[in-house]
Parts: C-alpha cells; sequence; structure tokens
C-alpha cells in the first residue's frame, strides 16, 4: 500500500477529527489516544504519535519517512457518551473494512450530540437527589423537599449552561438555589431531619465523571491531562461550597458541620 | 430476611440516580439499562460488605473492581466503550457529600477562624474522600491494567 502526501494528510486529519471528538465529549485520555491510532493505522499510516494535552491534540502521522502533522484545540462541549460510542463504532467498522476513508470522514463530519429531553432529565435528577436523601436516611418529606430542590437548580443550571455561562459561576448559582429551596424545608421543619435535604440537593453538582477520569488518566499514564482534570474538578466543587455558603450566610440556617 | 429486605430497597434506590445521572451524560438510551442494573448492584453489594463490617474504602473498591469487569464483558458484547456504564454505574457511590463537607470546612476555616473541631472535620472527610475516590477509579480500572495492559479493550 502506497500513501500519496495528499492522501497522508487527508488521513491524518480523519484521525484527529475522531480523536477531537473524543476528546470534547469527556473520553479518557488513552481511549483518545488508542481510537485515534487505530484509525490513522487503519486508513494506512505506519504510526499515529499523539500527544494529548488537556484542552488540545498534537498528531504526527508517519509514513515511509514523511511525517504530517496537525494540532486542534478541544473546546469542552460538555460529556456526551453517545458521541463517543458513535466514534468508537466508526473505528471498529473501519478496520473491519466496511468504510472507506471518505466515507469515515463523511459520518464523522455528520455526528450530531444527542441529548435527552431536559424536562425528562430535571425529573430524573430530580428523583436521584430524592433517592440520595434516602440513603443519607430521610424520609418521605425530606424525599419530596431534595427532589424540589434539586430539580429547581437542574433547571438553572441547564440554563445557564445553555447561555454558554462560565461552569464555576453556573455551578455556584445552582448550588445557592439548591440550598436556598431545601432550608425553606429546614425553616417549615417538614420531615424529621430536614438538614438532610441541604445536603443531598446539591449532590447533582458532584463532578463525578472528571474526578473518575482524572484518576483513570493518571492511572494509565496520562498524569498531566489527569491533573489538569482534577484540577477543574476540585475547582468545580469549591465554587459549589461557595454557593452553599452563600445561601446559608444569607439564611442563616446550618445544614453542614454540625 | 430485615437484611434481604433492606438490601434490594438499597439496590432499586441506587438504580435512580444511576440512570440519572447517565441521562445527563447522554448514555444511548438502550444501555440505561445497563446502566441501571449495574447501579443497583455495585452500590447494593457495597451495602452489603459494609454491613458485613467491612470499612466503606474496601467495600467501594471491592464493589467498583465487580463493576468493572461485568462493564468488561458488557462491553466485549455490545462493542460499546466500557466507561458509559461503568462510570454512571459507580455514581450512587461518588463521595460528593464528604467533598463538599471538605470544602466547606476550609471555608469555615477562613471566616471563623481554625478550630480543632473543624479542622478534624475536613481532615477526616478530605482523605474519606481521596480514598473512596481512589478506590472507586481503581476499581473500575483493574480490567484494564491487570488482564488487557495497553490494548485495546473493543
Amino acid at each position: 500500500m502506497s500513501l500519496s502526501h495528499e492522501q497522508q494528510t487527508e488521513l491524518t486529519r480523519i484521525a484527529v477529527k475522531a480523536g477531537q471528538i473524543l476528546h470534547q465529549h469527556g473520553a479518557e485520555s488513552r481511549l483518545v489516544e488508542q481510537t485515534t491510532q487505530r484509525i490513522g493505522i487503519a486508513l494506512g499510516a505506519q504510526s499515529i504519535e499523539l500527544s494529548v494535552s488537556s484542552d488540545a491534540i498534537v498528531i504526527t502521522s508517519l509514513f515511509e519517512g514523511h511525517c504530517v502533522t496537525t494540532t486542534r484545540r478541544c473546546y469542552d462541549s460538555g460529556i456526551n457518551m453517545q458521541m463517543v460510542c458513535d466514534v468508537l463504532r466508526i473505528c471498529i467498522m473501519l478496520e473491519k473494512q466496511l468504510l472507506d476513508a471518505s466515507q469515515v470522514k463523511e459520518r464523522l463530519n455528520r455526528l450530531k450530540p444527542y441529548k435527552y429531553n431536559r424536562w425528562l432529565v430535571v425529573v430524573m435528577i430530580g428523583f436521584s437527589c430524592a433517592s440520595f436523601s434516602h440513603f443519607f436516611g430521610g424520609d418521605w418529606p425530606v424525599y419530596f423537599t431534595t427532589f424540589f430542590a434539586s430539580a429547581g437548580a437542574m433547571i438553572l443550571r441547564q440554563e445557564l449552561a445553555h447561555r454558554h455561562h462560565n461552569p464555576f459561576v453556573n455551578f455556584a448559582l445552582a448550588a445557592f438555589l439548591a440550598t436556598t429551596i431545601a432550608s425553606i424545608g429546614v425553616m417549615l421543619e417538614i420531615g424529621d431531619n430536614p438538614q438532610i435535604a441541604m445536603a443531598a440537593s446539591v449532590l447533582l453538582l458532584v463532578p463525578g465523571f472528571p474526578l473518575i477520569n482524572a484518576v483513570s488518566d493518571m492511572l494509565k499514564g496520562h498524569i498531566s491531562t489527569g491533573i489538569a482534570r482534577w484540577v477543574f474538578a476540585t475547582l468545580l466543587t469549591t465554587s459549589v461550597a461557595i454557593g452553599i455558603v452563600g445561601s446559608m450566610t444569607l439564611t442563616g440556617v446550618s445544614g453542614w458541620l454540625h | 430476611m430485615e437484611l434481604l429486605r433492606l438490601f434490594i430497597i438499597d439496590a432499586l434506590f441506587a438504580s435512580v440516580p444511576a440512570v440519572g445521572f447517565a441521562m445527563v451524560f447522554n448514555v444511548p438510551k438502550k444501555m440505561l439499562i445497563y446502566c441501571a442494573i449495574g447501579g443497583a448492584f455495585a452500590h447494593s453489594l457495597r451495602f452489603l460488605l459494609m454491613n458485613f463490617g467491612l470499612h466503606i474504602e474496601w467495600a467501594t473498591l471491592m464493589a467498583s473492581s465487580s463493576m468493572g469487569f461485568i462493564g468488561l464483558y458488557w462491553s466485549r458484547k455490545r462493542l460499546i466503550p466500557r466507561p458509559v456504564f461503568t462510570v454512571a454505574s459507580v455514581i450512587p457511590m461518588i463521595p460528593g457529600s464528604f467533598a463538599f463537607t471538605t470544602v466547606i470546612g476550609l471555608v469555615e476555616l477562613n471566616t471563623a477562624g481554625y478550630t480543632i473541631e473543624v479542622m478534624q472535620i475536613v481532615t477526616e472527610n478530605g482523605l474519606k474522600t481521596l480514598f473512596i475516590l481512589g478506590a472507586l477509579s481503581f476499581g473500575l480500572a483493574l480490567p484494564s491494567i491487570l488482564i488487557y495492559r495497553g490494548r485495546p479493550i473493543v
């Protein structure tokens, strides 16, 4: 198999596109690296060298002494596992030679992130945090206080994310709202131990995916991306805590540390 | 009998957040059922182990590593990358409350001044957060660290 310079450039672009989509939608670094390399090699490169950092990828394809290098910025477009599944499916189909280079390119360009209906997500997140309140030992009245607090916070979070607000501002405001709604429950003494609702209703703001990705990146040798993700998750946690403290200072209701 | 009842209730309640957060991560519709089963399995296993007197970190490690191996099986079967089900399944076990308590304690240390009590809360909760989180991620990564070692799973 031989590649012209144009073909090698094209191959590199296709591979970097796949890597960029994976990186933007929250895949861990190892998956980004492996999938990009597999796509590049399946398209005919001898090797693909890849450098993944927290917000960009640099890729070089090698073919008989010729190198083509390209860089892509990866802006965070939110965690979307459906996109990750689709890219991996394209990669597997390419390896089984069901697709050629132009079809892969067309399919990658056609991928659209699927989003669940936002009201369905609001209701499900409400029930999720309400279930957490059950784990903390809350009774049914607390369950419903938590439901309303976290559903309200989720609506605010989606609304702010939709308007491209900074995630730290978004999380702090959502935490503020959730704690404020839950502290109404404490003031009116709804249920046996209404403080539980304050703790449970902010759990929708835990950056679980970045934290797990951070540790697994570091375990698998991508220390620098792991540290970047860890810092990002820690900052998100801090802004949530500041939102909670702000609300507790304002309402005078204390639900944490005591 | 009472334990079995609590076990089933725990599993049912754990499946709700697994699906809820899976929807936030936009897991494909067909995979949501796996997230529900995984979430119920992992959290109720941890509940059971903790009931037998195991520490929360070790119970979490065992629950998440079994989840990692189940995820391996599903992932090979359905040709879907593993994080799609495994991360949503362990979301109910994420130490979110510990993490927030730690940072709120830190804020309190700054505003109200240093006290041993608050410092104790910060240290204990912070260490719990770190170790539970480490156990979770390590458990999930176990199949690819032990068996696949650098080869792609699907």
